[in-house]
């Protein structure tokens, strides 16, 4: 049992990733934006974190390099949801991926809920 | 010229001659008109129009002399003969002298009078057809400088540009489009090579090939030419070498041809195959996992026969989700804008780890997978992920539309500077009328057998593009009824 933080613009996704996380007894915080994602993650101090890339208002490289640089947060494991791996160019992708953000794990959307369980229950497993 | 048109005047006050010279001239064809006086002769002259004047020149009233002078100044092209006595041939000099063309002495014979009547006629003849050949000249002369305006003329205001230079590479013809095309000053560039006049090398490299073309059989060359930094115009250029009879190359024409709205079109349309995309795919992103929470039991228990069917709108729902994805990349590469990573290829485990991921596809239809891959495989600089995607689509084409218990044989090896993959089905095959359009976008084969195989018809397209944006070909073989091959060839990389 964990407090997982899933932020998404898109409310259904929230929803979605939130059912499949509290089926497994897991404490779901939601946000819908990067702004409000990464106010979350600094009041909440949430576990571990699921969060989209592509949001308007931030996005989720941008919420993920500010993650790292807060000392408070940088040790919260953050699962990135891309739209597409190969929606974005590989180069900007592994740049971004490897050295800017972090980020300790991603995986395409949509993710089969088990295949999701597997993932956010390895970030928690120290 | 029509001689028996030629009119004679014959003014004569002496009946018998002037009788006897109608008599001979009307005889031989020719008209004659006679009269008696000087007087009555220029009379008759101002009316009607003769060719030779047989003139007296001793007459009553108005003398020959007179009548000839006269007839000088009103009918220059009159050929006067003038009839004369022996007793009066001073006179017959002192009147050839005064512009008669000859004289005939009195008296004569018919014979005499014919051959001096011949001789005035051929006369006329070669004046008149001297006088039409100058017409024909001039006429001539004046159609070449009328062609030469109006194809200056054309050349001038086509929308193509037009670039003609010797064999030596000097410009001698050039359009104001091609001007514009480049983008260069309103200044006469006749008599510079195309590097001074437009600094563009690769334009000017091209055109340099053109010129040194040996042989009849090299037709010239095309080249996309960008302007501008970064490029705002685009244009096409077609060089090809002007030759004489005997195979000399003796200068180029250049064609130019603006593509930039092509290119403008074809990026709104990228940008709108792009937006339309990601404004679909998020959605049905979203649905995708919805119906995952039923289908593995999240949102509580559901029978067997819902949820085949939710898995079943799964399977659709995620075929769409492919064919979004095929889309992407397809208006991505090209637009230009797949940023390759490219990397140190083993093209080996590329294929033994697609057959791995298809394996249960193709048992499920029992087939049976030949795969031969040699092991000493040149390895070659490519994008991975691109890589992968061309192999999977194709195994996975020849596992879709094989037919049940079939075979697919997949060969992979060394040709040359090449790696080669073949994929071959022993399905339905496509007929030769299909063949050369199954690279073409969303174009899909539809009979009987391909409507049960969900396809977006995008899958050989991305292949296609993919293999060439490699430096590579895809090639394919068909037999209906019997199966396909494909074969994609990629340069092998550099170790």
């Amino acid at each position: 049992m964990a407090k997982i933080l899933v932020v998404d613009d898109d409310p259904d996704l929230v929803e979605s990733v939130s059912t499949i996380l509290q089926n497994k007894n897991h404490k779901v915080v939601q946000a819908y934006g990067g702004i409000e994602g990464l106010e979350k993650a600094r009041t909440e101090k949430p576990d571990a974190i699921v969060l989209d890339v592509m949001m308007p208002d931030k996005d989720g490289y941008e919420v993920c390099k500010e993650l790292k640089a807060d000392p408070n947060c940088q040790d919260i494991p953050v699962l990135l949801l891309t739209a597409v791996v190969s929606q974005i160019p590989n180069t900007t992708y592994t740049t971004r991926m490897g050295m800017e953000t972090e980020a300790d794990d991603y995986v395409d959307k949509p993710v089969e809920p088990s295949e999701l369980v597997r993932l956010v229950e390895r970030l928690l497993t120290p | 010229m029509n001689t028996d048109a030629i009119h004679f005047l014959i003014i004569d006050d002496e009946k018998i001659i002037r009788e006897g010279a109608e008599r001979i001239i009307t005889k031989e064809g020719w008209q004659a008109t006679t009269t008696d006086t000087g007087e009555s002769g220029l009379e008759l002259l101002k009316k009607n129009s003769f060719h030779i004047l047989l003139l007296d020149l001793m007459m009553p009233g108005i003398g020959g002399m007179e009548v000839l002078k006269s007839v000088q100044e009103t009918h220059p092209d009159l050929l006067v003969i003038v009839i004369t006595g022996y007793a009066t041939i001073e006179n017959a000099v002192e009147a050839m002298k005064s512009g008669a063309y000859d004289f005939i002495p009195k008296p004569f014979t018919p014979d005499q009078l014919r051959i001096v009547v011949r001789r005035a006629i051929d006369k006329l003849k070669l004046k008149y057809e001297t006088e039409q050949l100058r017409l024909q000249q001039e006429q001539s002369l004046q159609d070449i400088a009328n062609e030469k305006s109006k194809t200056s003329t054309i050349i001038n205001h086509m929308a193509d540009g037009v670039l003609v230079t010797d064999h030596s590479g000097s410009i001698v013809l050039h359009n104001p489009a091609v001007t514009r095309m480049l983008g260069l000053e309103e200044q006469s560039p006749l008599g510079k090579t195309i590097l001074e006049w437009t600094g563009n090398e690769e334009l000017a490299d091209m055109i340099g090939k053109v010129l040194t073309m040996q042989g009849s059989q090299d037709q010239g060359l095309s080249q996309e030419l960008a302007r501008g930094d970064p490029p705002a115009v685009f244009f096409v250029a077609h060089s090809a070498p002007v030759r004489t009879e005997a195979g000399s190359v003796v200068g180029s024409v250049t064609i130019f041809n603006d593509v930039t709205w092509l290119k403008e079109l074809d990026q709104m349309k990228s940008d709108f195959v792009n937006m339309v995309s990601h404004e679909l795919r998020s959605p049905l992103g979203s649905i995708r996992q919805k119906l995952s929470l039923i289908v593995d039991g999240f949102v509580g228990d559901v029978t067997e026969e819902q949820n085949k069917i939710v898995q079943r709108v799964q399977t659709r729902i995620d075929g769409l989700i492919g064919m979004i994805k095929n889309l992407l990349d397809i208006s991505r590469i090209e637009a230009g804008r797949l940023i390759q990573q490219k990397e140190r290829i083993v093209m080996p485990e590329i294929i033994e780890s697609a057959v791995e991921l298809l394996a249960q596809d193709a048992e499920a239809k029992g087939l049976r997978l030949n795969v031969t891959i040699d092991s000493q495989m040149y390895t070659i600089h490519a994008d991975r992920q691109s890589m992968e995607t061309v192999v999977t689509n194709l195994i996975s084409n020849a596992i879709k539309y094989n037919r049940e218990k079939g075979q697919i044989t997949i060969n992979a090896g060394n040709r040359g500077d090449f790696v080669e993959l073949q994929v071959a089905d022993t399905g339905v095959g496509i007929s030769p009328e299909n063949l050369p359009r199954i690279f073409d976008k969303f174009y899909r084969i539809r009979n009987e057998y391909t409507r049960q195989v969900v396809g977006s018809g995008l899958g050989l397209p991305l292949v296609k593009a993919l293999v060439e944006a490699h430096l590579g070909t895809i090639t394919v073989e068909s037999q209906p009824d019997k199966g396909t091959a494909f074969t994609v060839l990629l340069p092998r990389g550099v170790n």
